[in-house]
């Protein structure tokens, strides 16, 4: 049996059951281009009536659009009623199947998933060959929400009484993730609020220092921290009440007295205060990696069973249980990510350190975790103080010994002090929750400061003012690039090529024009540049190739869309998308006219090369 | 409603349904018994209280939409009534509890067909939404298709009317192109404009449309002191698609345009299903001058049905139930699910089924 069904089967098994027009929804463009190609020799042809129909439609959007008069697909669409619809094409291509759709000519469109989002596009049937998609160069499964926006696609309103969202399975497809796709509640949202350079400008250039606070108090990211820190204090109220009982006694602070009288007595006994240096951030983690937390090591996921010191060096490690059920003993430094979920797990004092019970329920949760789990932000402190020695040398000043409540102490402490412990890491959570935001902030604060783009008091400098004005990725490259004078006496195709190489951030290989010798050393130059910002900003791929093809294109006024999309193996949407961007990119330079008038005019000027034929015909 | 009314409500719920309106609002609810989650939904309630209450009709809508099975197999296509469709649509097929036979494949397919003609009828949320948007800002999480453009349409339609200034902004250029196209010949040509990156058509026209990077720029921009689209006549602001505040890379653009979006502006956010929509709603509220509304429902206008088609062309029902089984992904057609065994069996090397 075939791993997936043939697409001329398919098509004749929904003409058969009236299940067209269909939306056929495949993992890659390629799948979509092999899908059109299976047609060829293909004889389910439309009747002719339909066939006339395609034309019609056909023939207005070529009239609006010529640069798809003679797309390759144009025969196949017409002849069976199927077409291809994917980034790798044209905007007005997919403009013409959109429209084709709409007017109900075709029996079926193949298409990937990016076109689930948004694009009015409705059908009586999807079909849904995967249960993961890539995302940044990773496969993904598909969220609760994207299965139903897939699906979603299925009946159109007025012209459907039922949409029909049909599974047909291709190798490495999981039905679960589609079952509880279609059968379950969209999963609830988070913010993804990042601090850029170009916000932090910005905002210190309408608002004064003292009120940014307050601002980023009004985002989502703050909203939903709040609520984070509100479920903290709920438990922080708790653990008040269960603190009770171990309220003040012959001392005040009796838990750290004991604390300290005890450490004493054992670092005397053993002599060996030996304490390797340890990053500060290891050890303000380590605080919070206890039974339940669920943590992330690099890509795998694991909930932390118990913490524990190495015996020889006192490391700080832990015992986690991996997704996969495996139990390992790691270095905290392992751990790559904290989240703020604490699952529920009973512990046990011999491994695995927790009831068998709740092994099997951990393992059960971890793996209904979502894919993507808020961070729990942790502040970092300067330093963590060992016990002075002088207070070692003076352990006969404590009154423990002879004290009358030495019994109880000695009885309560371990759970006291767990108590506390855990109250101490609730309000250092909250406190990191109320103010991750404006550290963030600050950060950036510091960068602009230390380039030049803000003053020590947090204005913006003449550099500033102008830079602010850089609102796309890359904005610090960019404004570097400018304050290093480094397009001087570039031509518009040599800074239309370099903004592309800035732009352009995908790595699909490919046989591409070569660059010319300027734009090489040009190019050189930049990632140079690029590699030295990496600590405060990721360098963007800068790749040659594609700004050769940019280069080509303004550089040549005679070239044509087909000679350029000839030059390279890059898709011909990809092209587009590539020089759309690029203008993008040359708008924002163009509105530094006033500061920088000579790189504002080469900016317009290659705006007004790149704008021809196949950019011309859409805003 | 008072506490002990809602109180009593929640008691007369089934347990399935208090942990579904638990989740997202309260840890580790699946750990409790009935008694202690009522008792912890209630005290969760006190924050939102008519967030929480209206999330608790909509379950309590969904629940009844799915009714007892009727003694013999109802006809699947009734004729629709044209009032009222966003209750529960009249043609929508009945489900079947799971211990029930499972369907066949005709009784699935039944009911297919294209509805007759009728006449447009707003549906009550979308009458909801646009009454709601002369007072406060409104948020609207509902499925895909359910026409949440026609909400857009006609909020924008009176702001024009009242001279006011309106942005409509979509994540991606292409759809701010159709949408360019579909209001210009609602509204005429010379009413819509378009603002790209480095191009304006009919900047001038009283609806803007353009990505909502642009509308961040804008609004940084006034924050600079240079006001360039009228913001001061500004009257509202749709986002539509505004799920995408939930995007990695881009969502952030979502939030600094509510945050900055004028105060004399109504905002207007559209998006598909999230599973807290009454969160962005309450975020609204808190930093906006009026209260927000949130308009959601999770029933789809046109019922949807699930198959497997295996690829040597056989067609079944996925669930046992001509509908979706909310709430129940194991209740798997028998056909399919051996079908897909089988299915795994051939395609994965030996032991590696999940
Ligand atoms: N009250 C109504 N009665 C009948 N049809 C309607 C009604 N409202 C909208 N429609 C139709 O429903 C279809 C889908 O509408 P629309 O595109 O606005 O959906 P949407 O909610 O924006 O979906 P998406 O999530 O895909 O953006 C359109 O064809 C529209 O004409
Ligand atoms: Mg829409």
């Amino acid at each position: 049996m075939p791993p997936s069904i043939h697409p001329v089967d398919l098509i004749i098994a929904l003409r058969d059951k009236h299940l067209t027009p269909a939306i056929v929804f495949l993992t890659s463009r390629r799948a979509c281009d092999e899908a059109m190609q299976a047609f060829d020799h293909s004889h389910i042809l439309l009747p002719p009536p339909r066939q006339q129909a395609i034309a019609t439609v056909l023939d207005k959007v070529i009239a609006q659009y010529p640069s798809i008069a003679e797309h390759p697909l144009i025969p196949t669409v017409q002849r069976i009623g199927v077409a291809a619809h994917h980034a790798g094409h044209l905007p007005s291509w997919k403009i013409a199947v959109e429209e084709l759709m709409r007017h109900g000519c075709l029996d079926a469109v193949f298409a990937t998933t990016t076109l689930a989002a948004g694009v009015d596009f409705p059908a009586r049937t999807v079909i849904i060959t995967q249960s993961s998609i890539r995302k940044s160069r990773d496969f993904m499964d598909l969220t609760i929400g994207e299965v139903q926006q897939i699906a979603g696609r299925a009946g159109r309103r007025g012209k459907d009484l039922v949409g029909f969202a049909i599974v047909t399975p291709s190798p490495y497809i999981d039905l679960h993730v589609l079952t509880k796709g279609f059968t379950g509640h969209p999963e609830a949202i988070n913010s993804q609020f990042v601090i850029s350079y170009p916000m932090v400008l910005n905002l210190l250039k309408a608002h004064p220092l003292d009120q940014i606070q307050p601002i980023l108090a009004k985002s989502f990211a703050q909203f939903q921290l709040n609520q984070r820190a509100e479920v903290l204090e709920r438990k922080l109220d708790d653990l008040r009440d269960q603190m009770e009982p171990f309220g003040p006694r012959v001392c005040t602070d009796w838990i750290t007295e004991w604390q300290t009288f005890d450490q004493v007595r054992r670092q005397k006994s053993h002599r060996a205060p030996v304490r390797r240096y340890e990053p500060p951030e290891v050890s303000a983690r380590f605080h919070f990696l206890t039974p339940g937390r669920v943590v992330g090591f690099g890509r795998s996921r694991g909930v932390v069973l118990r913490q524990y010191r190495s015996k020889g060096q006192k490391s700080p490690m832990i015992t986690a249980l991996r997704l996969g059920g495996g139990i390992t003993e790691s270095p905290a430094s392992t751990v790559t990510e904290v989240s703020d979920r604490v699952l529920d797990c009973v512990d046990a004092p011999v491994y695995p350190w927790c009831t068998p019970e709740s092994v099997e329920e951990l393992l059960h949760h971890l793996e209904e975790l979502p894919g993507r789990l808020p961070e729990l932000p942790i502040l970092i402190p300067k330093d963590d103080e060992p016990i002075p020695d002088a207070i070692v040398q003076t352990l006969g000043d404590f009154a423990c010994p002879t004290c009358p409540s030495r019994s109880a102490c000695q009885r309560d402490y371990p759970l006291a002090s767990k108590l506390r412990q855990e109250q101490h890491r609730h309000v250092k959570s909250i406190q990191a929750l109320r103010t991750s935001l404006w550290h963030r902030f600050q950060e950036k604060i510091d960068v602009l400061q230390q380039f030049g783009y803000l003053t020590p008091t947090a204005r913006l400098t003449d550099d500033g003012e102008w830079a602010r004005l850089i609102r796309i990725d890359h904005s610090l490259l960019i404004t570097e690039l400018l304050r290093a004078d480094a397009f001087n006496g570039a031509d518009p195709a040599m800074l239309a090529a370099v903004m592309s190489s800035i732009a352009h951030d995908d790595d699909r290989p490919g046989a591409f024009p070569r660059v010319s010798s300027g734009l090489g050393s040009l190019l050189g130059q930049v990632r140079k540049l690029a590699v030295s910002l990496s600590p405060h900003e990721d360098p963007p791929l800068l790749r040659a190739d594609i700004a050769a093809v940019t280069e080509r294109w303004i550089g040549d006024p005679m070239l044509t869309w087909i000679g350029l999309c000839k030059s390279t193996t890059m898709a011909e949407g990809d092209i587009y998308r590539l020089l759309a961007r690029t203008l993008e990119f040359l708008s924002q330079l163009h509105t530094l006219k006033s500061t920088h008038p000579g790189l504002a005019d080469t900016a317009s000027r290659a705006i007004a090369a790149l704008r021809r034929g196949v950019l011309e015909e859409l805003p | 409603m008072t506490t002990e009314e809602l109180e009593q409500l929640l008691a007369q719920q089934p347990i399935a349904l208090l942990h579904r309106l638990a989740r997202g609002r309260i840890q580790r609810h699946f750990r409790a018994g009935k008694r202690r989650l009522i008792e912890v939904l209630l005290r969760h309630s006190a924050e939102n209280r008519a967030g929480f209450e209206s999330d608790l009709m909509t379950l309590i809508g969904e629940q009844q939409a799915r009714p007892v099975p009727p003694p013999q197999q109802a006809p699947a296509a009734r004729k629709p009534k044209p009032s009222a469709p966003h209750r529960r649509p009249a043609h929508k097929p009945v489900e079947q509890d799971s211990h029930e036979p499972a369907i066949t494949l005709s009784s699935w397919l039944e009911g297919l067909g294209v509805p007759p003609p009728q006449t447009f009828v707003p549906d009550a949320w979308q009458e909801d939404a646009i009454a709601k948007l002369r007072e406060s800002d409104v948020v609207v999480s509902v499925p895909t298709g359910s026409g949440k453009t026609y909400v857009a349409v006609e909020a924008a339609r009176r702001a024009i009317a009242e001279n006011r200034t309106v942005i409509y902004t979509s994540p991606l250029k292409a759809l701010s192109n159709t949408k360019y196209t579909e209001f210009s010949k609602i509204f005429g040509p010379d009413q819509v404009g378009i603002l790209t990156g480095d191009r304006r058509d009919n900047g001038q026209a009283p609806l803007l449309i353009m990505t909502t990077e642009i509308l961040r720029n804008l609004l940084y921009d006034a924050g600079g002191g240079e006001i360039d689209v009228r913001l001061d006549t500004l009257g509202l602001v749709i986002l539509d698609e505004s799920q995408y505040i939930a995007d990695p890379e881009r969502g952030v653009v979502w939030e600094e345009t509510i945050i900055f979006c004028p105060s004399q502006a109504r905002l207007l956010l559209l998006s598909a299903s999230i599973g807290n929509p009454h969160d962005i709603a309450e975020w609204l509220t808190s930093i906006r001058p009026t209260p927000c509304h949130l308009i959601r429902h999770s029933t789809r206008t046109v019922p949807l049905r699930a198959g497997y088609l295996h690829p040597n062309g056989k067609l079944t029902p996925l669930f046992r139930t001509v509908g979706i089984p909310h709430g129940h992904p194991g209740h798997l057609h028998p056909e399919a699910k051996r079908l897909f065994l089988q299915y795994e069996d051939e395609t994965l090397p030996s032991g590696r089924r999940r």
